[in-house]
């Protein structure tokens, strides 16, 4: 299963993407300031809270499991040592907090990715980001989610069609070059039609954007995730 | 209710078919994600994302190579489940594998710039293999030393861990990536290039 947006009517979906953005950033900037055992407990029950507010679970983190085993053997990597005492548990505690603050900051993406839709955080670019840039951010954005989908297919139809034909049997590197040709010569057919398609459609660096308006919610947000941020700053400054 | 007066601003249709080929690139990548070839000698299954990272700097050149992995970090912090497993979210930008995704963008603008030498795209079957070799092989050099740098600033390693951990283990899978990179762009086998 992989994270993606859950419809619901949660606080979080409620809440103006920029918001929710803030307070990612924030709370990024509190869990690399106050990386001690209590700064990681109260971060915990923030971050905890932040997931139950998008209606997440436990389940949303399944995706991430694939960093853990770089978290996992950070901790020893650092503790061991070539020679006596072998084994610096200090070290080894020191980079345990770190991989766990990472695991937090984990968390709260995770709450952003569960209750925000691809609209409102293209809108949220564009409206951020000023200019072409941002209108070519924004429509990128929106692309990628929609053709994800079918690339995958593309190159799990094209990894089929390999094993189908004995070509397990190759070698690694040829069965990489078999997938990759397949997939970029889809990406670029795609990616011509998609062009001319857009051209077709009068495509415009100034389309009407979905409206996004800061609630009353949102200024709790809003001051939430600058609080963590002014936090984060006074232990630096 | 409002009505908006401004006039239309089109975008042109060179600009069109470039945004649309860095747009599907940005997906390819994190498409490429999920295929995982168990590799021997290395200690985690080898995915494709970083033969994808040269080849947008080959294909696209270095301006929109590196837009395209602009746009494929981008749309993985808001949430596109483009990283590798299929995860996803702003919280990747900052983990233990945050150097190495950060430094794509970079990556694929010097493996396009070296290879095209500048930013005026070159045809790409005029290219001799020693200039892609060379291109590619800078284009690990950035990917390895910001994915150490990053592992010992996130997990709070020294260099010789971090470079154990993260770079040494992982090379031999490079080497053969960049191999095939040659034979794809070597070969006459994209069609659209």
């Amino acid at each position: 299963m992989t994270l993606s947006y859950v419809p619901d009517g949660s606080p979080a979906h409620r809440l103006d993407p920029r918001s929710k953005l803030a307070v990612q950033v924030g709370f990024a900037a509190a869990a690399y300031a106050y990386t001690t055992p209590r700064g990681l407990a109260a971060l915990t029950v923030v971050a905890v809270v932040c997931l139950r507010l998008a209606g997440g679970g436990p389940r949303s983190l399944w995706a991430y499991r694939f960093a853990l085993p770089f978290l996992v053997a950070a901790p020893v990597v650092a503790g061991a040592t070539l020679g006596a005492p072998w084994f610096r548990v200090d070290r080894a505690v020191e980079t345990s907090l770190a991989s766990y603050r990472v695991l937090l900051v984990f968390v709260v993406a995770a709450a952003y990715v569960r209750s925000t839709p691809v609209r409102d955080s293209r809108a949220a670019i564009q409206r951020t980001v000023p200019g072409r840039a941002g209108a070519f951010l924004g429509v990128g954005v929106a692309l990628v989610f929609r053709f994800l989908p079918l690339l995958r297919r593309d190159l799990a139809t094209a990894r089929e069609a390999v094993a189908a034909r004995g070509g397990d049997a190759l070698p690694v590197r040829d069965r990489m070059r078999l997938v990759a040709v397949a997939g970029i010569n889809r990406a670029f057919g795609r990616a011509d039609r998609l062009g001319t398609a857009l051209s077709a459609r009068c495509f415009a660096w100034n389309p009407t954007l979905p409206p996004l308006a800061f609630g009353r919610v949102d200024a709790l947000a809003l001051g939430f995730g600058v609080g963590l941020a002014v936090v984060a700053l006074a232990t630096v400054v | 209710m409002e009505t908006r007066t401004d006039s239309v601003d089109l975008v042109g249709d060179e600009a069109a078919t470039n945004l649309a080929r860095a747009a599907l690139f940005a997906a390819l990548v994190g498409a490429f994600a999920y295929v995982s070839f168990p590799f021997p000698l290395s200690p985690a299954p080898v995915t494709l994302q970083v033969l994808g990272v040269f080849l947008a700097g080959v294909f696209l050149g270095p301006v929109w190579g590196g837009a395209a992995l602009v746009l494929y970090l981008l749309a993985g912090a808001l949430g596109a489940p483009v990283f590798s497993g299929g995860s996803a979210g702003l919280g990747e930008l900052l983990g233990p594998t945050a150097g190495y995704l950060w430094s794509y963008p970079i990556a694929a603008a010097v493996v396009g710039a070296v290879v095209h030498r500048g930013a005026t795209l070159r045809a790409v079957d005029t290219i001799g293999v020693p200039t892609l070799v060379a291109g590619m092989a800078a284009g690990v050099v950035v990917v390895y030393t910001l994915g150490v740098f990053g592992m010992m600033a996130v997990l709070g390693l020294t260099l010789g861990e971090a470079f154990l951990q993260g770079a040494a283990v992982f090379l031999p899978a490079e080497a053969a990536k960049v191999a095939v990179a040659v034979g794809i762009v070597r070969s006459d086998a994209i069609a659209a290039a």
